[in-house]
């Protein structure tokens, strides 16, 4: 039968205008019906109470039943859906909830169908109750169940009630002391049950545990008793922890609710507690982890280098500092930096290798400048850091390597660091150079090759000259070519790409590493005979090695054909000049601190002309260009000496010679300078490059630098080439101009006095350089084959007789004199100007 | 090139080997006698140098050759002034080479 409610009536309660039947006797329907069990009574039994919830079609509001009506609802006269009119009730405000208690009703119709659609005001809900204090709190508490929200309000239930995720404290707070302000906020059912089961007031505070599952450190699942935070909650109403945990009805709840809503706290939160001071052990952060934005750290740390001690001076005073590099589990990098006081504090307790517990430090961008690892920040210590050794932990490892190929850094930019592992191939000595600062600096270059099959060049500068330098030097010397490993060497670009050293370098001399042992490995197999490209182009200009080659090597390797001119030094002899134009007429004009030096035209009445300065001027330059035919034992050439050069072979200007030559008209004097010059011996250095004249390519050369022969040091030189030469033989080592090996103790040479003998060419050698010894191995390499000649045996090796030497050989007779034939000539070809009587 | 009389070029240590026979040397005079020459081999031995000396000044360094006496005297019948400024180290080189592995370039 159709039933009307009254409408509008639910409001009128909530508002108080209706309070009674005296007001009026509405008719609602049962929207909800539950029944409740009442405990802490003791002296009734356990009471049934049945609440439900009474809607008008558009409204709903809680209702209890009189016990004395329960029957009616046992005996299902009222049930769901039920439309009733209240005849006896009262409408009671319980905490801002008003609920209405029924004494007295008529059942219109027992079963209907939900009237309308009614809403609650504020949250809709089923909350699970535990036993009620009393029934009116528990009831106006129930009022507001919510769920998800509740959750909400219970753990973010600030002032707003508005969920706010890092405030789980907050929250707490507002569970814990019961929202003090008992304001109208919906309880949770935590809160609630709580309430209920305590026995307070509503809203008093509970222990958190079950609100904590929600929060933030979701990555925190163990057990609420383990939980770190119960410490933390060990602030606030400190005996929480003991009662009795949030029954598993809670702890059901918030489960599947925090899976659902779980803000993302960070892992910091519980270091930033306002309150209890969490001395748990403290967590280790990865370094890969740090940031400024993260308040207290710690890291545990192997120290991998610690750098010296520096002082320095800047527009705030003198200061002090020192930095040290460490490595964590991970693998992950960051430099500390520690400045004046901090300085006093932990110098001194920082060991390379050790392991650390470092605390409170300052995270900051790093410097680049300074700072080569790979981490976007560094540390800076103060009074307030803490450093704690700890035992070594062996999941640190000692050092961590980056190992790049020698082929990629080719590709990588300049000034960036890598490491490197290789075999060196070969190292040369020291030398100082002067920077442009006017201060000398140790400079010691090696070749390092890899299985990439290239090969770089590595500078050492500094203090690594010595130490390690000296170590390689001696491996390389032995015949050993020794791994190495490099961290942290700088990319530069300085013909071609080629790595430096820089102060956090450092050097692993034969390392245990599985790549050394790889590289080694691989070295003995095919390494030792590959070929290599330099990556590191070896050029002339300044810091060129002197490279001796004769003068018939000119043209066998096509010196000067490649992109770029081949400087090469010579020993030769001025065999003819070209007499005719020695010089030419040239501007003076300085531009910059070179004069011009560009031809002038003659303007006929005395002045010159210049077309590059387009100027005028009355004195010309006269400026040497020499045509000279060079001729070692090999081979001839000529050249063209230019003005620094033509002197020093002439031995006057240029001017004056043409003078001698024009003016005074003196043709003897002129010649005798001529003779004069003629036929001495000279160290030239020489530029070779390829040119084209009008289609036709020619290989020219210039005259860059002519040193009057010094026939010591040549003779020198000349001893260690014998040496190489010897030694080549012995060793029987590939054809490569770099390596050069001295194996003196596996000289077989039936020289009595082979020890002293040896000894003081080592000195030669030692004092002559490496350079020079480069050159000759490749001498050496073409002769090895040669003369063996061993106190009275003597075969010749072209032809295999004994009769003679492969210098006399009747194979080699036929051809002409002086004509140096690659790699057929003999042993007797050394040049030995000097040895020998004239 | 007169190559009659070819001389072996010696060191104090190689002298012995060749007693009788006409050598050549250079060596650094530390002082004089009438008809001799006391001198330092470039290898830092003694040799004694008997013969007509050339007419004074005696350069720092001098070679001689003669016939070698014993294993460190040289009956000298050619005397040469070297000047002053050579270097031992490298004549001594020659003079190991000459005599060792490189012999077969020598007469």
């Amino acid at each position: 039968m159709a039933v009307s409610l009254t409408e509008g009536v639910i409001m009128k309660m909530l508002n108080g205008e209706v309070t009674s039947e005296t007001d009026m006797m509405p008719v609602l329907q049962v929207t909800e019906l539950k029944l409740i069990q009442s405990k802490l009574h003791q002296n009734q039994e356990s009471s049934n109470r049945y609440k439900f919830l009474l809607s008008d079609g558009t409204d709903l509001a809680a209702g209890m039943l009189n016990t004395s009506l329960n029957s009616l609802v046992n005996q299902g006269t009222i049930q769901l859906g039920s439309v009733i009119r209240l005849t006896h009730y009262i409408c009671n405000l319980i905490q801002t909830r008003r609920i209405v208690v029924i004494m007295q009703l008529e059942v219109i119709v027992e079963k209907c169908n939900i009237i309308g659609n009614p809403k609650e005001p504020g949250h809709s809900s089923i909350s699970l109750q535990r036993g009620g204090v009393n029934t009116q709190s528990n009831g106006g508490s129930e009022q507001q169940q919510a769920r998800r929200s509740d959750v909400n309000g219970g753990r973010y239930g600030v002032s707003a009630n508005s969920p706010q995720p890092q405030v789980v404290h907050n929250s707490s707070d507002a569970g814990r002391y019961g929202v003090s302000a008992n304001s109208p906020q919906p309880q949770v059912s935590h809160n609630n049950s709580d309430a209920g089961r305590y026995g307070v007031s509503a809203n008093s505070p509970q222990p958190q545990v079950s609100q904590r599952y929600g929060t933030g450190s979701g990555s925190r699942e163990t057990s609420p008793s383990t939980r770190p935070y119960a410490s933390s909650n060990a602030g606030y109403g400190g005996s929480r922890q003991e009662q009795p945990r949030a029954p598993t009805a809670t702890t059901a709840y918030s489960r599947p609710v925090q899976s659902a809503y779980q803000p993302q706290q960070p892992p910091m939160y519980v270091n930033r507690g306002p309150v209890a001071r969490n001395e748990a052990p403290p967590r280790i952060n990865p370094i890969a982890a740090l940031n400024p934005y993260q308040g207290r750290w710690t890291i545990k740390v192997r120290v991998t280098s610690k750098a010296e001690l520096r002082r320095f001076n800047n527009p705030r005073g003198e200061g002090k500092l020192f930095s040290f590099d460490l490595l964590d589990a991970d693998g992950g990098e960051i430099r500390v930096t520690c400045f004046n006081d901090a300085v006093d504090q932990f110098f001194d307790k920082i060991v390379v290798g050790n392991v650390y517990l470092i605390s409170r430090g300052n995270l900051k961008p790093a410097q680049k400048n300074f700072n080569h690892l790979p981490n976007d920040y560094e540390i800076h210590l103060d009074s307030a850091s803490t450093i704690q050794s700890c035992e070594d932990d062996g999941t640190i490892p000692r050092y961590h390597f980056h190992f790049r190929n020698i082929s990629d850094i080719e590709n990588m930019e300049n000034n960036s660091t890598t490491d490197l592992i290789g075999i060196v191939s070969s190292i040369s000595p020291t030398v100082a150079i002067m920077r442009k600062n006017l201060t000398e600096v140790q400079k010691r270059s090696l070749q390092l090759k890899d299985m990439s099959g290239r090969s770089v060049e590595v500078t050492m500068w500094g203090n690594f000259c010595n130490a390690e330098g000296q170590k390689l030097q001696n491996l390389c010397d032995s015949g050993v070519f020794p791994v190495l490993a490099l961290k942290a060497g700088r990319i530069g670009e300085f013909n071609g790409k080629q790595v430096s050293t820089i102060g956090a370098s450092q050097f692993f001399i034969e390392p245990d590493f599985p790549e050394a042992r790889e590289l080694r490995q691989w070295y003995e197999r095919e390494g030792r005979n590959a070929h290599f490209t330099s990556i590191s182009r070896e050029f002339s200009g300044v810091g060129r090695q002197e490279v001796r080659k004769v003068i018939a090597q000119i043209k066998d390797e096509k010196l000067g054909t490649s992109e770029k001119p081949d400087w090469i030094t010579v020993c030769a002899t001025i065999s003819f000049m070209k007499v005719e134009n020695f010089c030419y007429t040239a501007c003076p004009i300085m531009n910059g601190d070179r004069p011009c030096s560009k031809k002038v035209t003659n303007n006929g009445d005395g002045t010159w002309r210049c077309e590059k300065c387009d100027k005028c001027v009355d004195e010309c330059d006269y400026r040497y260009i020499l045509q000279i035919q060079l001729q070692d034992h090999t081979d001839l050439t000529w050249a063209t000496a230019f003005q620094e050069a033509g002197e020093e072979i002439m031995g006057m200007s240029a001017k004056d010679l043409y003078y001698v030559k024009y003016e005074n008209q003196d043709e003897e004097k002129f010649e005798d300078i001529i003779r004069s010059v003629a036929f001495t011996k000279y160290i030239f250095k020489l530029k070779i490059k390829e040119e084209t004249y009008s289609d036709e390519q020619r290989v020219k050369a210039t005259v860059v630098k002519a040193e009057k022969l010094n026939y010591s040091s040549n003779t020198r030189f000349m001893l260690e080439a014998i040496d190489k030469l010897k030694i080549g033989d012995a060793n029987s080592l590939p054809i490569k101009a770099e390596s050069s090996n001295y194996r003196s103790d596996a000289f077989n040479s039936g020289v009595g006095t082979s020890g002293t003998r040896d000894t003081a060419s080592v000195d030669a050698r030692r004092e002559f350089g490496l350079p020079a010894a480069n050159q000759v191995g490749q001498y050496g390499n073409q002769y090895s084959s040669d003369a063996r000649s061993l106190g009275g045996f003597t075969s010749c090796n072209l032809c295999r007789s004994n009769s003679h030497v492969s210098a006399n050989c009747p194979t080699l007779m036929s051809e002409p004199q002086g004509q140096y034939m690659g790699g057929t000539n003999a042993g007797g070809g050394m040049p030995r100007q000097h040895v020998g009587s004239y | 090139m007169d190559t009659s009389s070819p001389s072996v070029f010696v060191n104090g240590a190689l002298m012995r080997r060749y007693i009788g026979q006409k050598v050549r040397t250079v060596i650094q005079v530390v002082g004089s006698d009438i008809g001799s020459v006391v001198g330092k081999s470039t290898d830092d031995l003694q040799i004694v140098v008997r013969g007509s000396s050339p007419t004074p000044p005696l350069t720092t360094y001098l070679e001689v050759i003669g016939i070698a006496e014993s294993d460190n005297a040289i009956r000298a019948e050619t005397w040469t002034n070297f000047g002053n400024s050579f270097d031992p180290h490298n004549y001594n080189e020659l003079c190991k080479l000459a005599n060792g592995e490189f012999k077969h370039l020598f007469i």
